[in-house]
Protein backbone atom coordinates (compact mmCIF):
# COMPACT_ATOMS: atom_id res chain seq x y z
CA UNK A 1 0.00 0.00 0.00
CA UNK A 2 1.27 3.09 -1.28
CA UNK A 3 1.51 5.58 1.70
CA UNK A 4 -0.95 8.88 1.14
CA UNK A 5 0.82 12.06 0.67
CA UNK A 6 0.99 14.74 2.92
CA UNK A 7 -1.25 17.08 1.48
CA UNK A 8 -3.93 14.17 0.82
CA UNK A 9 -4.14 13.95 4.24
CA UNK A 10 -4.46 17.60 5.02
CA UNK A 11 -6.98 17.71 2.45
CA UNK A 12 -8.94 14.83 3.76
CA UNK A 13 -8.63 16.28 7.63
CA UNK A 14 -10.09 19.52 6.40
CA UNK A 15 -12.69 17.95 4.04
CA UNK A 16 -13.83 15.44 7.36
CA UNK A 17 -13.70 18.28 9.91
CA UNK A 18 -15.61 21.35 7.34
CA UNK A 19 -18.33 18.62 6.75
CA UNK A 20 -18.71 17.67 10.48
CA UNK A 21 -18.68 21.54 11.38
CA UNK A 22 -21.32 22.21 8.67
CA UNK A 23 -23.45 19.08 9.99
CA UNK A 24 -23.54 20.39 13.37
CA UNK A 25 -24.03 24.03 12.63
CA UNK A 26 -27.96 24.15 12.68
CA UNK A 27 -28.30 21.57 15.51
CA UNK A 28 -25.96 23.28 17.88
CA UNK A 29 -27.52 26.89 17.07
CA UNK A 30 -30.88 25.84 17.57
CA UNK A 31 -29.68 23.65 20.96
CA UNK A 32 -28.21 27.08 21.65
CA UNK A 33 -30.91 29.27 21.58
CA UNK A 34 -33.22 27.02 23.71
CA UNK A 35 -31.09 26.53 26.13
CA UNK A 36 -30.41 30.30 26.56
CA UNK A 37 -33.96 31.47 25.88
CA UNK A 38 -36.14 28.45 27.44
CA UNK A 39 -35.83 27.47 31.49
CA UNK A 40 -36.78 24.44 33.14
CA UNK A 41 -35.86 21.64 35.06
CA UNK A 42 -34.70 19.77 31.94
CA UNK A 43 -32.55 22.53 31.31
CA UNK A 44 -29.74 21.24 33.30
CA UNK A 45 -30.20 17.95 32.59
CA UNK A 46 -29.17 18.94 28.62
CA UNK A 47 -26.49 20.92 29.19
CA UNK A 48 -24.83 17.98 31.25
CA UNK A 49 -25.73 15.51 28.65
CA UNK A 50 -24.20 17.73 25.74
CA UNK A 51 -21.35 18.67 27.74
CA UNK A 52 -20.09 14.87 28.18
CA UNK A 53 -18.32 14.20 25.19
CA UNK A 54 -15.95 17.08 26.69
CA UNK A 55 -15.21 15.59 29.77
CA UNK A 56 -15.75 11.82 28.88
CA UNK A 57 -12.24 9.83 27.27
CA UNK A 58 -12.80 10.26 23.88
CA UNK A 59 -12.37 6.78 23.86
CA UNK A 60 -15.38 6.08 25.85
CA UNK A 61 -17.53 7.89 23.45
CA UNK A 62 -16.34 6.16 20.82
CA UNK A 63 -17.28 3.06 22.21
CA UNK A 64 -20.10 3.64 23.07
CA UNK A 65 -20.69 5.18 19.33
CA UNK A 66 -19.03 2.09 18.22
CA UNK A 67 -21.92 0.02 20.43
CA UNK A 68 -24.76 1.90 18.91
CA UNK A 69 -23.74 1.32 15.35
CA UNK A 70 -22.01 -2.38 14.91
CA UNK A 71 -24.74 -4.07 12.95
CA UNK A 72 -26.37 -5.71 16.49
CA UNK A 73 -27.04 -2.32 17.46
CA UNK A 74 -30.15 -0.10 17.73
CA UNK A 75 -29.15 2.36 15.30
CA UNK A 76 -26.64 0.01 13.08
CA UNK A 77 -29.79 -2.43 12.70
CA UNK A 78 -31.92 0.28 10.96
CA UNK A 79 -28.49 1.78 8.78
CA UNK A 80 -27.94 -2.25 7.53
CA UNK A 81 -31.75 -2.19 6.55
CA UNK A 82 -31.12 1.07 4.59
CA UNK A 83 -27.80 -0.21 3.21
CA UNK A 84 -25.89 2.13 4.88
CA UNK A 85 -22.19 1.68 6.16
CA UNK A 86 -20.73 3.95 8.15
CA UNK A 87 -18.23 1.96 10.52
CA UNK A 88 -14.51 2.78 9.45
CA UNK A 89 -15.68 4.60 5.96
CA UNK A 90 -15.04 8.58 6.03
CA UNK A 91 -18.46 8.94 6.88
CA UNK A 92 -17.53 7.29 10.81
CA UNK A 93 -14.64 10.07 10.97
CA UNK A 94 -17.21 12.82 10.17
CA UNK A 95 -19.71 11.25 12.80
CA UNK A 96 -16.77 10.82 15.51
CA UNK A 97 -15.56 14.37 15.25
CA UNK A 98 -19.34 16.14 15.05
CA UNK A 99 -20.15 14.31 18.07
CA UNK A 100 -17.17 15.87 19.78
CA UNK A 101 -16.58 18.97 18.45
CA UNK A 102 -20.97 19.65 18.80
CA UNK A 103 -20.33 20.94 22.88
CA UNK A 104 -17.34 23.45 21.82
CA UNK A 105 -19.53 24.82 19.58
CA UNK A 106 -23.33 24.88 22.09
CA UNK A 107 -21.08 26.62 24.70
CA UNK A 108 -19.85 30.22 22.81
CA UNK A 109 -22.98 29.87 20.95
CA UNK A 110 -25.41 30.32 24.20
CA UNK A 111 -23.68 32.39 25.74
CA UNK A 112 -23.75 34.89 22.56
CA UNK A 113 -27.71 34.38 22.88
CA UNK A 114 -27.86 34.78 26.52
CA UNK A 115 -25.97 38.10 25.92
CA UNK A 116 -28.60 39.59 24.26
CA UNK A 117 -31.08 41.77 25.87
CA UNK A 118 -34.12 39.80 25.63
CA UNK A 119 -35.59 43.24 25.28
CA UNK A 120 -34.69 43.60 22.28
CA UNK A 121 -36.23 40.41 21.30
CA UNK A 122 -39.74 41.21 22.50
CA UNK A 123 -39.47 44.31 20.90
CA UNK A 124 -39.10 42.70 17.56
CA UNK A 125 -42.21 40.71 18.39
CA UNK A 126 -44.21 44.08 19.22
CA UNK A 127 -43.20 45.62 15.90
CA UNK A 128 -44.76 42.94 14.01
CA UNK A 129 -42.14 40.36 12.99
CA UNK A 130 -42.98 36.63 13.72
CA UNK A 131 -40.46 34.37 16.06
CA UNK A 132 -37.88 33.07 13.52
CA UNK A 133 -37.80 36.31 11.48
CA UNK A 134 -37.00 37.91 15.26
CA UNK A 135 -34.21 35.42 15.51
CA UNK A 136 -32.91 36.26 11.64
CA UNK A 137 -33.36 39.83 11.73
CA UNK A 138 -32.08 40.46 15.78
CA UNK A 139 -30.73 37.48 17.29
CA UNK A 140 -28.25 36.40 14.59
CA UNK A 141 -27.17 40.04 13.77
CA UNK A 142 -26.38 40.71 17.35
CA UNK A 143 -24.66 37.30 18.06
CA UNK A 144 -22.56 36.31 14.83
CA UNK A 145 -19.15 36.79 16.65
CA UNK A 146 -20.24 34.69 19.07
CA UNK A 147 -21.73 31.80 17.11
CA UNK A 148 -18.20 32.42 14.56
CA UNK A 149 -16.32 31.93 17.56
CA UNK A 150 -18.01 28.70 18.41
CA UNK A 151 -17.90 27.78 15.10
CA UNK A 152 -14.12 28.05 14.69
CA UNK A 153 -13.88 26.66 17.89
CA UNK A 154 -15.85 23.34 16.89
CA UNK A 155 -13.14 23.08 13.56
CA UNK A 156 -10.26 23.01 15.00
CA UNK A 157 -11.75 20.36 17.20
CA UNK A 158 -12.63 18.47 14.70
CA UNK A 159 -9.35 18.93 12.89
CA UNK A 160 -7.80 17.08 16.02
CA UNK A 161 -10.17 15.05 17.01
CA UNK A 162 -8.32 10.92 17.51
CA UNK A 163 -9.94 9.01 20.46
CA UNK A 164 -13.87 8.69 19.26
CA UNK A 165 -12.19 8.71 15.55
CA UNK A 166 -9.84 5.66 16.14
CA UNK A 167 -12.50 3.54 17.72
CA UNK A 168 -15.33 3.53 14.90
CA UNK A 169 -13.17 4.59 11.96
CA UNK A 170 -10.50 2.86 12.51
CA UNK A 171 -6.74 4.20 11.15
CA UNK A 172 -6.84 3.40 7.47
CA UNK A 173 -4.70 5.48 5.48
CA UNK A 174 -6.68 7.15 2.18
CA UNK A 175 -9.61 6.36 4.11
CA UNK A 176 -10.08 7.29 7.65
CA UNK A 177 -6.46 8.53 8.49
CA UNK A 178 -6.57 12.02 9.55
CA UNK A 179 -3.56 14.15 10.21
CA UNK A 180 -3.92 13.28 14.17
CA UNK A 181 -4.13 9.57 13.46
CA UNK A 182 -1.49 9.53 10.74
CA UNK A 183 1.19 11.31 13.49
CA UNK A 184 0.67 8.78 15.79
CA UNK A 185 1.17 6.15 13.09
CA UNK A 186 3.84 7.48 11.77
CA UNK A 187 5.76 7.97 15.30
CA UNK A 188 4.74 4.38 16.18
CA UNK A 189 6.24 2.75 12.48
CA UNK A 190 9.61 5.22 13.80
CA UNK A 191 8.83 8.00 10.73
CA UNK A 192 9.48 10.88 13.39
CA UNK A 193 10.38 13.06 10.51
CA UNK A 194 7.51 12.51 8.65
CA UNK A 195 5.26 12.66 11.44
CA UNK A 196 7.21 16.48 12.37
CA UNK A 197 5.91 17.72 9.32
CA UNK A 198 2.61 16.52 9.65
CA UNK A 199 2.57 18.43 13.47
CA UNK A 200 3.97 21.37 11.61
CA UNK A 201 0.96 21.80 9.18
CA UNK A 202 -1.33 21.36 12.09
CA UNK A 203 0.22 23.57 14.44
CA UNK A 204 0.03 26.32 11.35
CA UNK A 205 -3.78 25.46 10.62
CA UNK A 206 -4.56 25.72 14.54
CA UNK A 207 -2.18 29.08 15.16
CA UNK A 208 -4.72 30.31 12.58
CA UNK A 209 -8.12 28.86 13.35
CA UNK A 210 -6.80 30.19 17.51
CA UNK A 211 -5.35 33.52 16.70
CA UNK A 212 -8.76 34.38 14.41
CA UNK A 213 -10.81 33.39 17.14
CA UNK A 214 -9.03 35.69 19.73
CA UNK A 215 -9.25 38.63 17.37
CA UNK A 216 -13.08 38.04 16.61
CA UNK A 217 -13.87 37.53 20.60
CA UNK A 218 -12.01 40.62 21.67
CA UNK A 219 -13.17 42.77 19.24
CA UNK A 220 -16.77 41.60 20.64
CA UNK A 221 -15.41 42.68 24.33
CA UNK A 222 -14.13 46.19 23.29
CA UNK A 223 -17.67 47.10 21.46
CA UNK A 224 -19.46 45.85 24.62
CA UNK A 225 -17.01 47.79 26.81
CA UNK A 226 -17.97 50.64 24.45
CA UNK B 1 -62.36 54.34 24.24
CA UNK B 2 -60.12 52.25 26.40
CA UNK B 3 -61.23 48.88 28.40
CA UNK B 4 -59.20 47.41 30.62
CA UNK B 5 -59.94 44.04 32.58
CA UNK B 6 -56.61 42.51 33.09
CA UNK B 7 -54.84 40.22 35.48
CA UNK B 8 -51.30 39.03 35.98
CA UNK B 9 -49.61 37.63 38.80
CA UNK B 10 -46.30 39.69 39.43
CA UNK B 11 -43.41 38.79 41.98
CA UNK B 12 -44.57 40.73 44.50
CA UNK B 13 -48.29 41.38 43.95
CA UNK B 14 -51.09 40.85 41.30
CA UNK B 15 -51.18 42.97 39.02
CA UNK B 16 -55.68 43.72 38.63
CA UNK B 17 -56.17 46.43 36.41
CA UNK B 18 -59.98 46.87 35.76
CA UNK B 19 -61.30 50.39 33.85
CA UNK B 20 -63.34 51.80 31.31
CA UNK B 21 -61.93 55.03 29.90
CA UNK B 22 -64.27 57.43 28.04
CA UNK B 23 -60.97 58.70 26.69
CA UNK B 24 -58.69 57.94 24.34
CA UNK B 25 -55.63 59.57 25.87
CA UNK B 26 -54.79 57.82 28.75
CA UNK B 27 -52.03 58.84 31.47
CA UNK B 28 -50.96 55.83 33.87
CA UNK B 29 -49.32 57.09 37.21
CA UNK B 30 -48.38 55.92 40.49
CA UNK B 31 -45.13 55.27 41.95
CA UNK B 32 -42.18 52.97 40.43
CA UNK B 33 -42.52 49.72 40.53
CA UNK B 34 -46.50 49.46 40.85
CA UNK B 35 -47.42 47.67 38.05
CA UNK B 36 -47.64 50.21 34.97
CA UNK B 37 -44.58 48.44 33.27
CA UNK B 38 -46.24 45.15 33.41
CA UNK B 39 -49.52 46.69 32.91
CA UNK B 40 -48.19 48.05 29.25
CA UNK B 41 -46.48 44.62 28.62
CA UNK B 42 -49.42 42.84 28.66
CA UNK B 43 -51.60 45.02 26.64
CA UNK B 44 -48.69 44.64 24.20
CA UNK B 45 -49.05 40.56 24.56
CA UNK B 46 -45.47 40.36 25.87
CA UNK B 47 -46.84 38.62 29.34
CA UNK B 48 -48.07 35.74 28.07
CA UNK B 49 -49.30 34.40 31.06
CA UNK B 50 -51.60 37.86 31.71
CA UNK B 51 -55.14 37.29 31.32
CA UNK B 52 -58.47 39.60 30.47
CA UNK B 53 -59.54 41.96 28.50
CA UNK B 54 -58.31 44.91 26.38
CA UNK B 55 -60.68 46.68 24.10
CA UNK B 56 -59.57 49.90 22.20
CA UNK B 57 -62.64 52.21 20.26
CA UNK B 58 -64.48 48.34 19.66
CA UNK B 59 -61.49 46.62 18.21
CA UNK B 60 -60.71 43.60 20.96
CA UNK B 61 -57.09 43.37 21.70
CA UNK B 62 -56.72 40.37 23.68
CA UNK B 63 -59.95 38.38 25.62
CA UNK B 64 -58.77 35.13 27.15
CA UNK B 65 -62.33 34.57 27.97
CA UNK B 66 -62.66 34.19 24.47
CA UNK B 67 -59.73 32.38 23.73
CA UNK B 68 -58.32 35.15 21.68
CA UNK B 69 -55.01 35.51 22.80
CA UNK B 70 -52.92 36.76 19.68
CA UNK B 71 -49.09 36.75 19.46
CA UNK B 72 -47.20 40.44 20.24
CA UNK B 73 -46.42 40.26 16.47
CA UNK B 74 -49.86 40.26 15.49
CA UNK B 75 -51.34 43.22 18.16
CA UNK B 76 -50.46 45.78 15.76
CA UNK B 77 -49.44 48.07 19.00
CA UNK B 78 -46.82 50.38 19.05
CA UNK B 79 -44.69 49.98 22.63
CA UNK B 80 -41.69 52.61 23.23
CA UNK B 81 -40.44 51.43 26.03
CA UNK B 82 -38.40 53.50 28.61
CA UNK B 83 -35.22 53.37 27.39
CA UNK B 84 -36.44 52.92 24.04
CA UNK B 85 -34.95 49.56 23.29
CA UNK B 86 -33.59 50.34 19.42
CA UNK B 87 -31.89 47.73 17.59
CA UNK B 88 -28.41 48.37 17.86
CA UNK B 89 -26.82 46.97 15.09
CA UNK B 90 -29.51 48.87 12.49
CA UNK B 91 -28.93 52.40 11.77
CA UNK B 92 -31.84 54.97 12.49
CA UNK B 93 -33.20 54.37 9.43
CA UNK B 94 -33.65 50.71 9.38
CA UNK B 95 -34.93 50.72 12.82
CA UNK B 96 -37.72 52.59 11.95
CA UNK B 97 -38.62 50.51 8.83
CA UNK B 98 -38.26 47.68 11.54
CA UNK B 99 -41.87 47.01 11.96
CA UNK B 100 -42.97 48.21 8.23
CA UNK B 101 -44.58 45.31 6.27
CA UNK B 102 -42.92 44.93 2.71
CA UNK B 103 -44.49 47.26 0.42
CA UNK B 104 -45.99 49.23 2.95
CA UNK B 105 -46.96 52.70 2.08
CA UNK B 106 -43.98 55.02 2.24
CA UNK B 107 -46.07 57.73 3.52
CA UNK B 108 -46.07 56.26 6.86
CA UNK B 109 -41.99 56.02 6.79
CA UNK B 110 -42.16 59.91 6.01
CA UNK B 111 -45.10 60.85 8.28
CA UNK B 112 -42.65 59.27 11.06
CA UNK B 113 -39.99 61.11 10.20
CA UNK B 114 -41.37 64.68 9.36
CA UNK B 115 -43.37 64.39 12.94
CA UNK B 116 -40.30 63.43 15.05
CA UNK B 117 -38.00 65.89 13.07
CA UNK B 118 -35.77 62.92 12.84
CA UNK B 119 -34.49 63.17 8.91
CA UNK B 120 -30.56 63.87 9.71
CA UNK B 121 -30.25 61.03 11.77
CA UNK B 122 -31.31 58.52 9.89
CA UNK B 123 -27.97 57.04 8.57
CA UNK B 124 -26.66 57.53 12.23
CA UNK B 125 -26.13 54.26 14.76
CA UNK B 126 -28.21 54.20 17.72
CA UNK B 127 -25.02 54.54 20.09
CA UNK B 128 -24.27 57.94 18.67
CA UNK B 129 -27.97 59.23 19.91
CA UNK B 130 -28.40 61.49 23.17
CA UNK B 131 -31.61 60.60 24.91
CA UNK B 132 -33.88 62.46 23.33
CA UNK B 133 -33.20 61.58 20.29
CA UNK B 134 -33.29 57.54 21.02
CA UNK B 135 -36.75 58.56 22.01
CA UNK B 136 -37.73 60.16 19.36
CA UNK B 137 -36.15 57.51 17.04
CA UNK B 138 -38.08 54.97 19.03
CA UNK B 139 -41.56 56.95 18.71
CA UNK B 140 -41.28 57.08 14.92
CA UNK B 141 -40.93 53.03 15.09
CA UNK B 142 -43.16 52.78 16.58
CA UNK B 143 -45.60 55.28 14.08
CA UNK B 144 -44.65 53.09 11.38
CA UNK B 145 -46.29 50.33 12.27
CA UNK B 146 -49.86 52.52 11.92
CA UNK B 147 -50.56 51.53 15.63
CA UNK B 148 -53.82 50.90 16.67
CA UNK B 149 -52.74 52.24 20.28
CA UNK B 150 -49.26 53.69 21.55
CA UNK B 151 -47.93 52.89 24.80
CA UNK B 152 -45.48 55.36 26.21
CA UNK B 153 -43.65 54.48 29.44
CA UNK B 154 -42.12 57.41 30.60
CA UNK B 155 -41.08 58.82 27.07
CA UNK B 156 -39.69 61.87 28.93
CA UNK B 157 -37.84 60.62 31.90
CA UNK B 158 -34.41 60.94 32.77
CA UNK B 159 -34.65 63.52 30.12
CA UNK B 160 -33.77 66.87 30.89
CA UNK B 161 -35.90 70.20 31.02
CA UNK B 162 -35.04 71.84 27.69
CA UNK B 163 -35.16 68.52 25.72
CA UNK B 164 -38.69 67.59 27.39
CA UNK B 165 -39.72 70.80 26.48
CA UNK B 166 -38.27 69.05 22.63
CA UNK B 167 -39.75 66.02 22.54
CA UNK B 168 -43.46 66.76 24.01
CA UNK B 169 -45.30 69.03 21.53
CA UNK B 170 -44.43 65.71 19.35
CA UNK B 171 -46.40 63.87 21.38
CA UNK B 172 -48.88 66.46 21.38
CA UNK B 173 -48.52 66.64 17.72
CA UNK B 174 -49.20 62.99 17.09
CA UNK B 175 -52.65 63.19 19.33
CA UNK B 176 -53.67 65.90 17.01
CA UNK B 177 -52.82 64.98 13.88
CA UNK B 178 -52.56 61.27 14.20
CA UNK B 179 -55.24 60.74 16.72
CA UNK B 180 -53.52 57.66 17.86
CA UNK B 181 -54.67 56.34 20.83
CA UNK B 182 -52.54 56.05 24.05
CA UNK B 183 -51.52 55.34 27.17
CA UNK B 184 -49.11 57.02 28.33
CA UNK B 185 -46.75 55.77 31.73
CA UNK B 186 -45.35 59.06 33.57
CA UNK B 187 -44.97 60.59 37.02
CA UNK B 188 -45.21 64.07 36.39
CA UNK B 189 -48.92 65.83 36.38
CA UNK B 190 -47.96 68.13 34.54
CA UNK B 191 -47.15 65.89 31.59
CA UNK B 192 -50.08 64.01 32.32
CA UNK B 193 -52.22 67.40 32.06
CA UNK B 194 -51.16 68.22 28.62
CA UNK B 195 -50.85 65.03 27.04
CA UNK B 196 -54.04 63.17 28.50
CA UNK B 197 -58.06 63.66 28.84
CA UNK B 198 -57.99 60.87 31.19
CA UNK B 199 -56.03 59.25 34.27
CA UNK B 200 -55.55 55.83 35.35
CA UNK B 201 -53.09 55.51 39.56
CA UNK B 202 -51.91 52.51 39.92
CA UNK B 203 -50.92 51.22 43.55
CA UNK B 204 -49.77 47.90 43.39
CA UNK B 205 -50.91 46.59 41.11
CA UNK B 206 -54.18 47.80 41.57
CA UNK B 207 -56.46 50.99 40.56
CA UNK B 208 -56.46 53.50 43.35
CA UNK B 209 -58.17 56.45 41.06
CA UNK B 210 -59.17 57.13 37.71
CA UNK B 211 -60.94 60.23 36.53
CA UNK B 212 -59.79 63.38 34.68
CA UNK B 213 -55.71 64.04 35.45
CA UNK B 214 -56.73 67.18 36.78
CA UNK B 215 -58.78 65.17 39.28
CA UNK B 216 -56.45 62.30 39.95
CA UNK B 217 -53.47 65.20 41.00
CA UNK B 218 -54.53 64.53 44.62
CA UNK B 219 -54.07 60.42 44.01
CA UNK B 220 -50.99 60.79 42.67
CA UNK B 221 -49.45 63.25 45.26
CA UNK B 222 -50.39 61.03 47.81
CA UNK B 223 -49.46 57.44 46.30
CA UNK B 224 -46.22 58.50 44.24
CA UNK B 225 -43.23 60.32 46.07
CA UNK B 226 -41.68 60.10 43.20
CA UNK B 227 -44.49 62.82 41.64
CA UNK B 228 -43.86 66.05 39.70
CA UNK B 229 -46.48 68.52 39.08
CA UNK B 230 -45.61 71.18 36.95
CA UNK B 231 -48.49 73.21 35.67
CA UNK B 232 -48.83 73.28 32.05
CA UNK B 233 -50.74 75.37 30.06
CA UNK B 234 -51.18 75.72 26.33
CA UNK B 235 -52.33 79.52 24.65
CA UNK B 236 -50.92 82.02 22.48
CA UNK B 237 -47.57 83.81 22.59
CA UNK B 238 -47.29 87.29 20.89
CA UNK B 239 -44.52 88.79 20.41
CA UNK B 240 -43.31 92.28 22.65
CA UNK B 241 -41.00 94.38 22.41
CA UNK B 242 -37.49 92.79 21.05
CA UNK B 243 -35.67 91.81 24.35
CA UNK B 244 -38.25 92.47 26.50
CA UNK B 245 -41.03 90.08 27.63
CA UNK B 246 -43.37 87.89 25.47
CA UNK B 247 -47.14 87.99 25.85
CA UNK B 248 -48.88 84.57 26.27
CA UNK B 249 -53.01 84.83 26.46
CA UNK B 250 -54.50 81.62 27.54
CA UNK B 251 -58.25 81.08 28.73
CA UNK B 252 -58.26 84.58 28.09
CA UNK B 253 -55.11 84.87 31.08
CA UNK B 254 -52.25 87.16 30.27
CA UNK B 255 -48.88 86.21 31.32
CA UNK B 256 -45.43 88.09 30.96
CA UNK B 257 -43.16 85.26 29.99
CA UNK B 258 -39.05 85.35 29.47
CA UNK B 259 -38.20 87.48 25.83
CA UNK B 260 -36.81 85.01 23.56
CA UNK B 261 -34.01 85.58 21.13
CA UNK B 262 -36.43 85.31 18.03
CA UNK B 263 -39.66 85.01 19.33
CA UNK B 264 -41.92 83.21 17.11
CA UNK B 265 -45.83 84.12 17.74
CA UNK B 266 -48.50 81.44 17.37
CA UNK B 267 -49.31 78.47 19.48
CA UNK B 268 -47.44 77.81 22.44
CA UNK B 269 -47.03 75.26 25.75
CA UNK B 270 -45.72 76.60 28.88
CA UNK B 271 -45.03 75.21 32.14
CA UNK B 272 -44.40 76.23 35.76
CA UNK B 273 -43.06 74.29 38.79
CA UNK B 274 -45.04 73.80 41.80
CA UNK B 275 -42.25 75.32 43.67
CA UNK B 276 -42.32 78.46 41.64
CA UNK B 277 -46.02 79.62 42.76
CA UNK B 278 -46.10 82.10 45.40
CA UNK B 279 -49.07 82.04 47.63
CA UNK B 280 -50.33 84.66 49.89
CA UNK B 281 -53.32 85.44 51.53
CA UNK B 282 -53.30 89.34 51.49
CA UNK B 283 -53.29 91.26 47.95
CA UNK B 284 -50.16 91.02 46.50
CA UNK B 285 -49.12 95.13 45.53
CA UNK B 286 -45.53 95.92 45.10
CA UNK B 287 -43.91 92.92 44.23
CA UNK B 288 -41.64 92.07 41.64
CA UNK B 289 -43.30 89.21 40.28
CA UNK B 290 -45.52 90.13 36.94
CA UNK B 291 -48.07 87.73 37.07
CA UNK B 292 -50.04 88.57 40.05
CA UNK B 293 -53.66 86.34 40.06
CA UNK B 294 -56.71 86.08 42.62
CA UNK B 295 -57.56 82.91 43.21
CA UNK B 296 -59.50 80.25 45.84
CA UNK B 297 -57.90 77.29 47.34
CA UNK B 298 -59.34 74.55 46.24
CA UNK B 299 -57.57 72.03 48.47
CA UNK B 300 -54.53 70.80 50.96
CA UNK B 301 -52.79 67.64 50.41
CA UNK B 302 -50.51 67.08 52.90
CA UNK B 303 -48.05 64.11 52.44
CA UNK B 304 -44.24 64.23 53.83
CA UNK B 305 -44.58 67.70 55.33
CA UNK B 306 -45.24 68.95 52.16
CA UNK B 307 -48.34 70.71 51.45
CA UNK B 308 -49.67 70.42 47.64
CA UNK B 309 -51.93 73.16 47.40
CA UNK B 310 -54.46 73.39 44.51
CA UNK B 311 -55.62 76.88 43.61
CA UNK B 312 -57.89 77.98 40.76
CA UNK B 313 -57.17 81.25 39.67
CA UNK B 314 -57.38 82.68 36.43
CA UNK B 315 -59.49 80.10 35.12
CA UNK B 316 -56.46 77.38 35.75
CA UNK B 317 -55.78 75.02 38.33
CA UNK B 318 -52.46 75.76 40.00
CA UNK B 319 -50.21 73.25 41.77
CA UNK B 320 -48.23 75.04 44.32
CA UNK B 321 -45.79 73.29 46.54
CA UNK B 322 -45.65 74.98 50.10
CA UNK B 323 -44.33 73.70 52.99
CA UNK B 324 -46.70 71.97 56.15
CA UNK B 325 -45.56 74.73 58.41
CA UNK B 326 -46.39 77.43 55.63
CA UNK B 327 -49.60 76.35 54.46
CA UNK B 328 -50.57 76.36 58.59
CA UNK B 329 -49.17 79.69 59.38
CA UNK B 330 -51.26 81.14 56.35
CA UNK B 331 -54.15 78.82 57.25
CA UNK B 332 -54.63 77.71 53.72
CA UNK B 333 -57.68 75.61 53.95
CA UNK B 334 -60.03 74.81 51.29
CA UNK B 335 -62.60 77.85 49.79
CA UNK B 336 -59.97 80.40 51.43
CA UNK B 337 -59.42 83.70 49.35
CA UNK B 338 -55.83 83.89 47.85
CA UNK B 339 -53.61 85.55 45.65
CA UNK B 340 -50.72 83.79 43.91
CA UNK B 341 -47.54 84.98 41.76
CA UNK B 342 -45.46 83.88 39.32
CA UNK B 343 -41.94 85.37 37.97
CA UNK B 344 -41.77 85.71 34.67
CA UNK B 345 -38.58 83.50 34.36
CA UNK B 346 -40.88 80.85 36.26
CA UNK B 347 -42.43 79.96 32.83
CA UNK B 348 -40.79 77.47 30.87
CA UNK B 349 -41.38 77.05 27.22
CA UNK B 350 -42.33 73.44 26.27
CA UNK B 351 -43.00 74.60 22.57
Amino acid sequence: MTSPTDLSIFLLTLRVAAIATLAILPLGIGAAWILARREGPWRTLIETLLSLPLVLPPTAVGLLLLEALRRSGPLGRVLDRAGVEILFTWKAVVLATAVMSFPLLVRPARTAFEEIDPRLLAMGRSLGSRPWSVFRRVALPLSWRGLLAGTLLAFSRALGEFGATIMIAGNIPGRTQTMALAIFQRTHIGQDDAALRLVGITAIVAFTIVGASEIITRRRARKTAA
Amino acid sequence: MIELDVSLSLSRFPLRVQANLPADTVAVLGPSGSGKTSLLETIAGLRPKAVGRVVIRDATVMDTAKGLRPPPERRRIGYVPQDSCLFPHLDVERNVRFGMTRGAATRLFDEAVRILEIEPLLPQYPATLSGGERQRVALARALATEPRLLLLDEPLAGVDVALRGRILPYLLRIRESLAIPFLYVTHNAGEARAVAESALVLRRGAVVHAGSPEESIAAMSREDPEARFDNVFSGLLSAGEPGAAGLFVAHGQRFAVPAEPVLTPGAALYAVAPDDVLVSTQPLTGVSARNVLRGRVRSVEDSDGTAWTRISAGGFDWTARLTRAAAEELGLTKGADVWIAIKTHAFHRLR
